[in-house]
């Protein structure tokens, strides 16, 4: 099974320390990882202000750069969804393709550890004695259902729980209002920026009244826009992605 | 980068105090759904059956009404077709008209604001009197409702219990809010006794039957209708549904999804007019048959509105239906009012940040937020696209598509940390104001790959 | 062309897909169902904010509407006997017929209502009244209500009960469930906006 890494833009600028975990993890787990060079953007910023026409072109860009892999695997459910659910639509059909299309083989890293690889420990034992508050993004838990959405009657599930719970000496718990929005919503955030960031605020302070120590998530982009928050408001919480628990001491 | 209602959810936002009551109150009404919902183990189940009988139903039009019609004239019933507002108004005036009515009692009616129906009655010299308690109290400040199933939602008991003194003698001071209600209770009382003809919308009509089916907790409609003689009940074509098997399973879902309740109180079935009265139904169209063309957006017509998209929506919470400029605000209104027209109502497809937990929470499945995103990606071609969202989608795209200068982007990017700070927090700046930009690393994964530094 | 024609013209040409009549069995067959049915009912009745009686043997049904009512003077009903626990009870502490007045509007301020429902369902508490007098108004407009329903037409859920809801020749019935109440002042939740303030369902 050969994976191709996908680094979304703002990880890849922003966060590099998500993309190394990531590939530490995913390496670590046995899997053949590789890195195409040169990624850019998935298209997600533009499509979701209303400009798909604007993420065509990138998107064949993208199914030629991950072209040869078994999987595609990034540690950013929103940019991953975006891939999945819309580009079928944007890239031409394949006549005789010898893959599965892009839209088919992408997965969200935590997904993909938890519904392909399904490790029963983690590969070198990991203790991380903090608490920590999931953050159950949106597009996680609506578009990729990561966990059981708050407004479905179904079953209580949460992936990211179910992989955090392989950590050793870890608390975890979950805010009050346990899949709301944090706010972010791509360009939404500067056009409604007074809703956005007050809804950053909530969203953090929920998390903190849980006494966690960390806000944990698998995607940046809420890290990004609530860390935006505790750090105006010196608030005392800190961001960090899955992986970088999954992979802590690798 | 702003619209209509970005500007006036920052004015909302002013007053810290209300944004946040409002917030805290509908999600309080969203909870109490939950705990009905959860209380149905069949509810996805329900809610799917609900989508599938709505798009049955809206897709069979022609039929279902016609048996309809053929039903309630069978019962009795004058049956009326308005193809819009200004007919429905017309027809109404013209009942009322006939029968010198002067006084008339209205339960609510989201079609009557809809048609803007009080403004032509009183214009007319009638005398229309709200008898939904948050109706009434919108009515005499001469407000609109700013929620659909709570229209005096963003109001305080204070403000009431002034308009309470002035309108209906209660004690100065007194905000109470159950002595408030009964003070409320006693004044309309007499209203009902003294109307005339009273109406109301529908929440259902059934073909099989003929029958108008109206839910309230209150029992104003029907309060209303037991009094007079005359009834109006008019509602639009989307209103529809084939028998009482799917009356079985809109009133499960319809409380439970708009207050939290298992049923509201009072879910009159309305087939016939009373002895030496009349029964009057209207059917209305006023643009619906026209969102049956719009294969994105017909989904639309499966809405029951029982607003828990609003009470969900967390911009519509921190925003308040005030902010929108279509009557119906939150999400199904963000929708709605693109449909009756995009270019007078595309403000409001900003208050979005498409989390779609409207489209989760809907008992009969509309898309809602699939529908927004579409929206957004037709803004363009209405030519009342935001400038600057189109300058930088056109400017990420410049970027991405050409590696090279992503990467030295990148790596300049870090020398962006170390701006003074009044260059990066300005006014220009909307993420700014309340919040730090993210940092850019020294180092981008890319350059670490490339230097081989990620092992 | 007339507006109905128009209408009805502008649905059939613009309606792009038929979609087919689903099929409810398997959701009548998962639908919510009861062990028991009377307690269940009992505990949605509280829940919607009504008061709830089962009858015992050899109670008379008078006493326990007194019991519940002890100041209520104009009391109405158009019952002149019900079947409790299969036999007849007389009605004797009603005071008049609702159609005994002229004007609907004269039934203002009687203090209680005995209303015959027809069927009671145990998901929510409704109970299914059927206009069976000239003034109606009698349901709303009476300060409290008593809805006397039999144990055995308790229903689990919406399903069943609109399988065996008939409406009656006046072309009128209603669910009744609970007492009247809003919370259009901040949410506040008071029980009697324009209908009655208390509601009690007596099981017999």
């Amino acid at each position: 099974m050969k994976v191709g890494l996908f680094i979304p833009c703002y990880i890849n600028a922003v966060y590099p320390e998500v993309g190394v975990a990531s590939y530490k993890l995913l390496k670590s787990l046995g899997i053949d990882v590789d890195y195409p060079l040169d990624q850019t953007c998935c298209g997600q910023p533009m499509a979701n202000a209303g400009f798909e026409n604007e993420s065509k072109e990138l998107a064949k860009r993208f199914d030629q750069l991950f072209e040869q892999y078994d999987y595609i695997v990034g540690p950013s459910a929103s940019c991953v969804v975006f891939v999945r659910d819309n580009y079928s639509k944007f890239l031409p059909k394949k006549e005789h393709k010898a893959h599965k299309c892009t839209d088919e083989r992408i997965y969200e890293i935590c997904e993909f550890i938890h519904d392909i690889v399904k490790p029963t420990a983690l590969p070198k034992a990991v203790s991380f004695p903090h608490k920590v508050s999931i953050q159950n993004s949106c597009h996680g838990v609506r578009l990729m259902h990561l966990s059981a959405p708050s407004e479905h009657t179904v079953p209580y599930f949460n992936k990211l729980r179910n992989l955090l719970s392989l950590v050793k000496d870890i608390e975890i718990v979950e805010p009050e209002r346990i899949d709301e929005c944090c706010g972010f919503g791509g360009m939404f955030a500067a056009e409604e920026f007074s809703v956005s960031a007050q809804m950053g605020r909530d969203k953090v302070e929920r998390h903190i009244k849980t006494g966690a120590e960390y806000i944990v998530g698998a995607d940046s982009s809420c890290m990004m826009h609530q860390g935006g928050i505790i750090e105006r408001e010196k608030l005392p919480i800190k961001t960090c992605h899955v992986v970088e628990i999954l992979a802590h001491g690798l | 980068m702003s619209t209509k209602h970005s500007k006036s959810a920052e004015a909302f936002q002013k007053n810290k105090e209300m944004a946040k009551w409002h917030d805290q109150t509908l999600w309080l009404v969203r909870e109490k759904r939950d705990r009905q919902s959860k209380g149905v183990p069949e509810w996805e189940l329900l809610r799917e059956m609900a989508m599938q009988t709505k798009l049955y139903s809206n897709s069979h039009l022609p039929e279902l009404l016609e048996e309809f019609e053929k039903n309630a004239i069978a019962n009795g019933v004058h049956v009326h077709w308005a193809k819009d507002a200004e007919e429905y108004n017309e027809i109404i005036y013209g009942i009322l008209k006939k029968h010198n009515v002067k006084k008339f009692i209205k339960s609510k009616s989201m079609l009557s604001e809809e048609c803007e129906l009080n403004e032509h009655l009183i214009e007319k010299g009638i005398d229309v009197v709200e008898s939904d308690l948050g109706e009434r109290i919108i009515q005499l400040m001469h407000k609109k409702p700013s929620h659909i199933v709570m229209p005096a939602i963003h109001i305080k008991k204070e403000e009431i219990g002034e308009l309470f003194v002035k309108e209906m003698d209660t004690e100065p001071g007194n905000n109470d809010q159950t002595y408030l209600t009964h003070a409320a209770r006693r004044n309309l009382r007499q209203k009902f006794i003294e109307a005339e003809a009273a109406m109301t919308g529908a929440n259902f009509v059934v073909a099989s039957t003929g029958e108008a089916v109206v839910c309230t907790n209150e029992g104003n409609a029907d309060m209303g209708t037991s009094q007079p003689k005359i009834q109006i009940t008019a509602f639009g074509i989307d209103k529809i549904v084939p028998n009482r098997e799917a009356l079985g399973i809109f009133t499960r879902l319809l409380a439970r999804s708009a207050t939290g309740q298992p049923i509201t109180t009072y879910t009159a079935h309305y087939q016939k007019p009373r002895h030496g009265g009349e029964l009057h139904f209207v059917i209305v169209d006023n643009g619906r048959t026209e969102i049956l063309k719009d294969e994105k957006h017909v989904k639309t017509m499966n809405c029951i509105r029982c607003a828990a998209c609003m009470n969900t929506c967390p911009v519509y919470r921190r925003s308040g239906g005030y902010s929108y400029t279509y009557f119906i605000p939150g999400p199904i209104g963000i929708n709605l009012g693109m449909l009756k027209g995009a270019k007078k109502y595309y403000d409001n497809v900003s208050a979005c940040s498409l989390c779609h937990s409207c489209q989760d929470v809907c008992p009969v499945k509309v898309d809602l937020a699939d529908q927004i995103y579409d929206w957004r990606q037709k803004l363009d071609k209405f030519g009342v696209a935001s400038s600057e969202k189109k300058r930088m989608s056109q400017g990420i795209k410049f970027l991405m598509e050409r590696p090279k200068l992503f990467n030295f982007a990148m790596s300049a990017g870090h020398l962006l940390n170390s701006f003074p700070r009044f260059m990066v927090y300005n006014n220009l700046n909307d993420w700014g104001k309340d919040r730090e930009l993210p940092k850019f690393a020294k180092e981008s994964f890319n350059e670490m790959w490339k230097k081989n530094k990620v092992k | 062309m007339s507006s109905r024609e128009q209408i009805l013209a502008a649905a059939k040409q613009n309606t792009l897909k038929r979609y087919n009549k689903p099929d409810y069995t398997e959701l009548e067959k998962q639908a919510l169902t009861f062990d028991n049915k009377i307690e269940k009912f009992c505990e949605m009745m509280k829940a919607v904010g009504g008061q709830v009686a089962v009858l015992e043997e050899g109670q008379n049904i008078n006493d326990v509407i007194k019991a519940h009512f002890p100041d209520a003077k104009r009391i109405a009903t158009n019952l002149k006997e019900v079947t409790c626990l299969g036999q007849p009870q007389a009605i004797t502490c009603a005071t008049f017929h609702p159609d005994d007045v002229e004007k609907p509007g004269e039934l203002n301020g009687t203090d209680l209502a005995i209303l015959q429902g027809h069927l009671g369902v145990c998901e929510n508490a409704a109970v299914w009244v059927k206009q069976d007098m000239e003034q109606r108004t009698i349901f709303f407009i009476s300060e409290a209500i008593v809805l006397i329903v039999d144990r055995n037409t308790l229903v689990n859920n919406m399903h069943e009960a609109y399988k065996k809801v008939e409406t009656g020749d006046m072309g009128y019935a209603t669910f009744i469930s609970g007492p009247s109440k809003t919370a259009d002042i901040e949410q506040a939740l008071v029980m009697g906006a324009h209908g009655a303030r208390v509601a009690l369902a007596i099981l017999v």
